[in-house]
C-alpha cells in the first residue's frame, strides 16, 4: 500500500508540473519563447479567487470567472503592449535567452503586483469538490488531487489532438517552424502567438484554482512551481504537449518514490541529479541538441 | 527590348487585351539606408507568365517580397482589381497570390504531407476538407517522385525535393497567381529542368505565373514576357 | 532611367600597408579603453572607501563589486561567447561556503582561504566541465539549470553549513582590531580584485582569443573549420566563468561575514542573469554596470524595496525594449549620437562599423568586379610555400558514411595532387556536401581513411585539419554577423588556436592577424570593404568574404561548397578566373551545380550519384558523357 499511495502522491504532484509543462511547450512551439511566467498566472488564479471570495465576499462561481477572464485580458494586454514591440517592432529581439528575459520580467512584475494586492501570506482558492478523501482498499485519493490529475490529462490530450487533427493546430507548428513559410500560406503567426499565450495563461489560472487547496499559494510560489514545469517541458524538447505531460508526471512519480524509499532529506538533490544526467547523456533524444544563439 | 517597353507602360497596354492580375505602381523598398528597389512599375495580366530577370542583388526578390507584403514597401500594389494593404502577407495569400519563396522556407520538422496540406490554410480551416480537396490532390500529384517521401520530415529531404515540396505547398493554396522566387537556386541542372517542366504544366492550366529568375535563358523557356530589373530599377 | 539614390559606400580603398597600420592603431585604442575602464574602477573605489566606507553608499558599493566579479565572468562566458550555463550561483556558493568553512572551522585567514577556494573551484569546474561542456547548446543550458536546484537541496540539508539559514564567519578579508579599518581594507581588496578582473576580462575579449570566442558563440561549426579548438575553448570558458563566480562568492563571504543559504539557488541565479542583461551582456564593463544598477536600485528608498519585484520587472522590460545590449549598449548609442553631432564624418564611419543591418540587396555593390591580384605579396608567398612533386596530397580510400540506417556514401576513393581544381558534381542529395564534410573533418566517416600528404587524418577533428592546411567554405554562407569583413577573415589567420585563454590576457596578436587578413582581402580585390560590417554586404560579396577567409591561411587543400550559387553570369566568369588562379597554388575541390563553370576550370571532374562515384574524367569527356547528360542535365539517354 505504501507503494500505491506514493504513486498516487507522485501522480498528483507530477500533474502540477505537467500542466505547466504543457503550457510552456505549447507557447514555445508557436513562438519559440520560453514562458517563465506561467506559474505566476496559476498564482494569480488562486490568490485572486481567494481574495474575491474571502475578503470581498463574492460568490465562488462569479469570482472564478472574473479571475480567469482577468488573466486572459492581462495576457492580451501584455502581448499588445510588450511582446508586439519586442518581437515585431523595428528592433526585433531574437534568440532563446533574450526573449526569455521578457517573460522573466513579466514573472517579476506579476509577483510584485500580487504582493501589493494580496500580501505575503499563503492562501488558497475555495475547494471546489468538497468532502473527505476517497479511499479504495488502502489507497487514498484526495478529491482536489483527482481534479488536478484530470486537468493535466485532459489538457495534454486536448492539445495533442489539436496539433494532430486540426489544420489550425498544424498552423501553430508551422508558425514556430518558419515565419515566412507560415505567412505566405495565410497563417497569422502573431495572432496564433497571442491566442496561445492567452489560452495557456487562462489554463494556468484554472489550474491554480483547482490545485491551490492542496498546497496553498503565496505571491512568489508561481516562479518556483513554474520552474519545475519548465524543466519537465525540457524533456519534451519544449515541443510536444503530450510528451510534456508524460515528463511532468514521471518527474512527480520519481520524486515521490525517491522520497518514500531513498531519502526524504536528499530526494530533490538526487532527482535533479538524475534529470541533469539524462539531458547530458541523450540530448538529441530530447531535441535539445540545438545552439542557443542571440 | 520589347518586353521592357511593355512593362514600362504597364497596365495601359495590357488592359486592352486582358484583365490585369497584378499591377505594381511606383514600388520602392529600402532596408535601412540601402535602397533595394526604386520606383518599379509594371503589370501582369491574367494567364501570363512573366519572368523578373536581372543580375543578382539588383532587387528582383525584393520586388516580390514587397508585393506579397513581407518587406516594407512604398507605392501601390493592386491584386485582381483591389488594392493590397502594405505589410499584410495574409491578405495577399487569401486573395489569390501565393509565393514560393527563395530558400523555400518549409517547416522542417513537419512531414511532407503536413507541409503541403498547410498550403490549404489560405482557403480553409478544416483539415478534412483540405485533405479531400482537389487543389490538395493536384498538389500531391504534381511531383510523383515525392510520393515515397510523404511521411518523411521535410528537413531531411535533399534540396531538389524540398523545392518540389515548396511548389506543391504553393499549389495546394489554389492560387490564381503563383509567384516563384529563384526556383532553381542551388539545384542541379536535371532537377531545375524538372521544376520548370512542372511550372510549365501549372501555367498551361491557365494560372498566372511570376517567376524570379537569374538565368535569362531558363526564364525564356516559359515566360511570355520579361521584366528586367537593374540596380533596383525596372528597365 | 531614374536616378539611383546613393547607397552607403564603403570607405576609400586602402592598401594592405595602411590597413595593417590601422589594425595596430585600433589595438592601441583598445588598450587605452581597457586601462581607462580599470582606472575608473580604481579611482571610484578609492574615493568611496575614503569617504563613505561605513555608510550605506560604501557597503552597497562593496556588495555590488562582489557581484560584479561573478557577472564579469558571465559576460565572457554567456554573453560574449554564448555558452549558456546556469551554474554561477552554485560556484558562487562554493566560493562563499568554502571560505566560511576554511575560516570558521579551520581558522585559515580569509584572504588565503579565498585563494585556495578559487583554485579549488577551478579544479571542480574542470572535472565537471569535462562532462557538461560536451553537451550541445540548449542541453547544456537545461542540464546546468538543475545544478542550482541540486545545490540548494544539499546546502539546506547539510547541518555543518548551517542548514537553511546559512553560515556565519568571523575573518574579515582584511583582519584588523579596528572595525573601520577592516571595512575600508575589505573594500580596497575587493576594489583591487575587480580592477584586475575588469582589465584582464576586457583585454581578453579584445584580443585574438576574444575573436575566437566570439566566433565560437556565433557559429560553432564555422569556428571549428577555421581552426578554433571548440571543445577546449568551451571547457576553458566554463572553468573561467566558474572560477570568477567562486572568487565573487569568496569576496562576498569575506566582506559580509555571513553566507546565507539562499546565495545558492535559482533566485540568485536569476538575479545574476538580470544584472548581466540589464548592464549589457556582451561586455565586462556592462556586467559591472548591471551589478551596480541592481544593487543600488534595490536599496534606493523604502518605497522601492517594498515594491522591488514590480519595479525590477518594469525596469528589465523597458531597458531591453530600448536596447538589447542593456545599459552599456544605451551608453554606447548615446556616445555615438554625441559624436555624430561633434564630428559627423567620423561618427558615420563608426556607426557603419558597428551597424548590424540586415543583408540587403544593395545596388552599388552588385556591379563591383571580382578581381584577383596575381602579383601581390600574398600570391608570391603562397606560391613560394608550395612544395613540388606529383605525389598525391589529399586522398581517401573506402569511405563509407551512414546516418542511422541511411547510407549516404559508399566506398569513395579519391587521390588528388598538390595543385589544380577538381570538380565534384552530382544531383541534389548525392552526398557531395557529406563527402566535403568528411574530407574537412566536420563529420567522421563510418569507415575508410583520409590521408593528407601521406599522413592519416581520418580521426582528426576539423580544427586540427585546418591547422594542417585543409580549409573550406560552406554551402550556406556562414559568416560572423556583427563583425567587420576584416575580422571575419582574420579568424582564419589567428596564431592563438593552440594557446590557452590565459595567453590572451597577456598578449594580443589581433593586429597581426588583421594585417594578414588585409593581405588576403587585397589578393581578392576586396580591400575596400574591409571595415564594413559583414551582414550589410550583398550575398555575392559575402560569398567572396567567405572565399577570402578560406584562402587567407594559404591552405594546401581548399574545399569549396557551391561558391557560385546565387552569382550572376558575369560574376561566375570572374569567379572562374579566381578559381584558376587559386588552383595554381593549391588543391581545390569544387562542389558546384553550374556544369559550365566546373567544366571550364576543373582539370578533373568526379560525378557522385547515390553515394558512389559514377564518372571521372576531364572537362571535355565530362560534357560528352552520357552519364552526366542523363544524370545532371536532364537529357534523354542516348540509347
Amino acid at each position: 500500500m505504501k507503494l500505491g499511495n506514493l504513486l498516487i502522491a507522485g501522480l498528483i504532484s507530477g500533474s502540477i508540473y505537467a500542466v505547466f509543462a504543457v503550457c510552456i511547450a505549447m507557447w514555445f512551439r508557436v513562438s519559440n519563447i520560453l514562458n517563465l511566467a506561467v506559474g505566476d498566472f496559476a498564482m494569480l488564479g488562486a490568490l485572486g479567487t481567494d481574495h474575491l471570495v474571502r475578503v470581498l465576499h463574492w460568490p465562488t462561481a462569479p469570482a472564478i470567472v472574473t479571475v480567469i477572464v482577468a488573466c486572459g485580458v492581462g495576457a492580451y494586454l501584455y502581448d499588445k503592449a510588450i511582446l508586439r514591440l519586442a518581437l515585431d517592432g523595428r528592433r526585433r529581439q531574437e534568440g532563446i535567452v533574450i526573449t526569455f528575459f521578457f517573460t522573466f520580467a513579466l514573472s517579476f512584475f506579476i509577483e510584485g503586483l500580487a504582493e501589493v494586492l494580496f500580501g505575503t501570506n499563503i492562501y488558497a482558492a475555495p475547494t471546489l469538490w468538497q468532502g473527505n478523501s476517497l479511499s479504495w482498499g488502502g489507497l487514498h485519493f484526495e478529491r482536489a488531487g483527482l481534479l488536478v490529475l484530470a486537468c493535466a490529462v485532459v489538457s495534454g490530450i486536448a492539445f495533442t489532438a489539436y496539433i494532430r487533427y486540426t489544420l489550425s493546430g498544424k498552423a501553430v507548428e508551422a508558425s514556430g517552424e518558419s515565419y515566412v513559410g507560415a505567412s505566405i500560406v495565410g497563417i497569422d503567426t502573431r495572432r496564433y502567438r497571442r491566442n496561445i499565450f492567452i489560452m495557456t495563461g487562462m489554463l494556468a489560472a484554472v489550474f491554480g484554482i483547482l490545485q491551490s487547496p492542496l498546497t496553498g499559494y503565496a505571491f512568489n510560489s508561481g516562479g518556483t512551481i513554474g520552474f519545475t514545469g519548465f524543466i519537465a517541458a525540457a524533456y519534451a524538447g519544449y515541443q510536444k504537449p503530450g510528451r510534456a505531460v508524460l515528463a511532468g508526471v514521471a518527474i512527480g512519480v520519481v520524486e515521490s518514490l525517491l522520497g518514500g524509499y531513498v531519502s526524504t532529506q536528499y530526494n530533490d538533490t538526487i532527482l535533479y541529479a538524475i534529470l541533469a544526467a539524462l539531458v547530458l547523456i541523450r540530448p538529441s533524444a530530447m531535441g535539445l541538441d540545438v545552439a542557443v544563439g542571440g | 527590348m520589347p518586353g521592357a517597353a511593355q512593362a514600362q507602360e504597364g497596365a495601359a497596354v495590357g488592359a486592352a487585351a486582358r484583365r490585369p492580375a497584378l499591377r505594381v505602381e511606383h514600388l520602392s523598398i529600402k532596408y535601412g539606408d540601402v535602397v533595394a528597389v526604386h520606383d518599379a512599375t509594371f503589370a501582369v495580366d491574367e494567364g501570363e507568365c512573366v519572368a523578373l530577370v536581372g543580375p543578382n542583388g539588383n532587387g528582383k526578390s525584393s520586388i516580390v517580397m514587397g508585393i506579397v507584403g513581407l518587406a516594407v514597401r512604398g507605392g501601390r500594389v493592386d491584386l485582381f482589381g483591389s488594392e493590397a494593404p502594405a505589410r499584410n502577407v495574409n491578405w495577399t495569400a487569401r486573395h489569390g497570390l501565393t509565393l514560393v519563396p527563395e530558400r523555400r522556407h518549409l517547416y522542417p520538422a513537419l512531414t511532407v504531407l503536413d507541409n503541403v496540406v498547410l498550403g490549404c490554410y489560405s482557403w480553409t480551416r478544416n483539415l478534412r476538407k483540405a485533405r479531400t480537396s482537389a487543389p490538395y490532390e493536384r498538389a500531391l500529384a504534381l511531383f510523383p517522385e515525392l510520393e515515397r517521401h510523404f511521411r518523411q520530415r521535410a528537413g531531411t529531404l535533399s534540396g531538389g525535393q524540398q523545392q518540389m515540396v515548396a511548389i506543391a505547398r504553393g499549389m495546394a493554396a489554389d492560387p490564381r497567381l503563383l509567384a516563384v522566387d529563384e526556383p532553381c537556386l542551388g539545384l542541379a541542372e536535371a532537377v531545375s529542368k524538372r521544376v520548370y517542366q512542372v511550372l510549365g504544366e501549372i501555367h498551361a492550366e491557365g494560372r498566372t505565373l511570376v517567376i524570379v529568375e537569374e538565368d535569362p535563358r531558363r526564364a525564356l523557356q516559359l515566360a511570355t514576357r520579361q521584366v528586367e530589373v537593374r540596380n533596383g530599377v525596372v528597365v | 532611367m531614374a536616378a539611383i539614390p546613393a547607397r552607403l559606400r564603403p570607405g576609400a580603398p586602402e592598401g594592405a600597408d595602411r590597413a595593417a597600420g590601422e589594425g595596430r592603431r585600433r589595438r592601441a585604442t583598445g588598450l587605452t579603453g581597457q586601462l581607462s575602464a580599470t582606472g575608473v574602477v580604481v579611482v571610484a573605489g578609492v574615493v568611496v572607501m575614503a569617504f563613505w566606507a561605513q555608510q550605506y553608499i560604501g557597503s552597497v558599493f562593496v556588495l555590488a563589486l562582489t557581484y560584479a566579479v561573478v557577472t564579469a565572468g558571465m559576460a565572457i562566458q554567456i554573453g560574449f561567447s554564448q555558452q549558456v550555463a546556469f551554474s554561477q550561483s552554485v560556484f558562487m556558493g562554493l566560493g562563499a561556503y568554502g571560505v566560511a568553512v576554511l575560516n570558521a572551522d579551520a581558522g585559515i585567514p580569509s584572504v588565503l582561504a579565498m585563494l585556495i577556494v578559487t583554485i579549488g573551484s577551478g579544479i571542480v569546474a574542470l572535472l565537471l566541465g569535462r562532462i557538461v561542456t560536451k553537451a550541445p547548446g540548449l542541453a547544456l543550458a537545461v542540464a546546468s539549470l538543475m545544478f542550482p536546484l541540486i545545490a540548494t537541496g544539499y546546502v539546506t540539508s547539510a547541518n555543518y553549513l548551517g542548514g537553511s539559514t546559512g553560515m556565519p564567519l568571523t575573518g574579515n578579508l582584511f583582519p584588523s582590531s579596528s572595525i573601520s579599518a577592516s571595512v575600508v581594507g575589505n573594500g580596497l581588496i575587493v576594489v583591487a580584485v575587480v580592477a584586475v578582473v575588469v582589465f584582464i576580462g576586457s583585454r581578453l575579449l579584445g584580443s585574438d582569443l576574444g575573436l575566437e570566442l566570439y566566433t565560437l558563440g556565433v557559429n560553432e561549426q564555422a569556428a571549428a573549420a577555421m581552426g578554433v579548438v571548440t571543445p577546449r575553448r568551451k571547457l576553458e570558458l566554463f572553468v573561467l566563468g566558474s572560477m570568477l563566480a567562486a572568487l565573487g562568492g569568496a569576496l562576498y563571504a569575506g566582506t559580509q561575514l555571513f553566507v546565507p543559504a539562499t546565495l545558492v539557488g535559482v533566485t540568485t541565479e536569476l538575479s545574476l542573469l538580470m544584472m548581466l542583461f540589464i548592464g549589457g551582456r556582451r561586455s565586462v564593463i556592462g556586467a559591472v554596470i548591471g551589478a551596480f544598477a541592481i544593487q543600488y536600485v534595490q536599496g534606493a528608498s523604502n518605497y522601492i524595496s517594498i515594491h522591488i519585484l514590480l519595479i525590477e520587472g518594469v525596469l528589465i522590460t523597458v531597458i531591453l525594449l530600448i536596447e538589447p545590449e542593456g545599459l552599456a549598449g544605451i551608453g554606447l548609442r548615446l556616445r555615438q549620437a554625441f559624436r555624430r553631432r561633434v564630428a559627423p564624418g567620423r561618427a558615420a564611419a563608426a556607426t557603419r562599423r558597428g551597424a548590424t543591418g540586415t543583408a540587403a540587396a544593395g545596388t552599388g555593390d552588385a556591379t563591383a568586379a571580382v578581381t584577383v591580384r596575381q602579383d601581390g605579396a600574398f600570391a608570391t608567398s603562397w606560391a613560394a610555400q608550395a612544395t613540388g612533386g606529383d605525389a598525391s596530397l589529399l586522398s581517401c580510400a573506402g569511405i563509407d558514411m551512414a546516418f542511422g540506417g541511411l547510407k549516404v556514401l559508399s566506398d569513395i576513393n579519391l587521390a588528388l595532387p598538390q595543385r589544380g581544381v577538381f570538380g565534384l558534381c552530382g544531383p541534389n542529395g548525392a552526398g557531395k556536401t557529406t563527402l566535403l564534410n568528411v574530407l574537412g573533418g566536420s563529420l567522421q566517416a563510418s569507415s575508410g581513411t583520409v590521408q593528407l600528404a601521406g599522413q592519416d587524418i581520418t580521426r582528426l577533428p576539423a580544427a586540427e585539419r585546418f591547422r594542417r592546411g585543409v580549409s573550406r567554405t560552406f554551402q550556406a554562407v556562414q559568416l560572423i554577423r556583427g563583425r567587420s569583413v576584416v575580422d571575419n577573415v582574420a579568424v582564419a589567420c589567428l596564431d592563438s588556436n593552440r594557446s590557452s585563454l590565459a595567453r590572451g590576457i597577456a598578449f594580443s596578436h589581433l593586429g597581426a592577424a588583421r594585417g594578414r587578413a588585409f593581405e588576403a582581402l587585397d589578393y581578392l580585390g576586396m580591400g575596400a570593404v574591409a571595415d564594413v560590417e559583414v551582414s550589410s554586404l550583398t550575398l555575392e560579396r559575402q560569398r567572396m568574404v567567405e572565399l577570402a577567409r578560406a584562402v587567407a591561411s594559404k591552405p594546401r587543400v581548399l574545399l569549396l561548397d557551391e561558391p557560385a550559387s546565387g552569382l550572376s553570369e558575369v560574376q561566375r566568369a570572374e569567379l572562374a578566373e579566381v578559381l584558376r588562379e587559386i588552383g595554381r597554388h593549391t588543391c581545390v575541390v569544387l562542389v558546384e551545380h553550374d556544369l559550365d563553370l566546373v567544366a571550364s576550370v576543373a582539370e578533373r571532374i568526379f560525378v557522385l550519384a547515390a553515394g558512389g562515384i559514377v564518372f571521372e574524367g576531364d572537362g571535355e569527356s565530362f560534357k560528352a558523357s552520357d552519364v552526366v547528360g542523363t544524370l545532371l542535365m536532364g537529357r534523354a539517354p542516348t540509347a
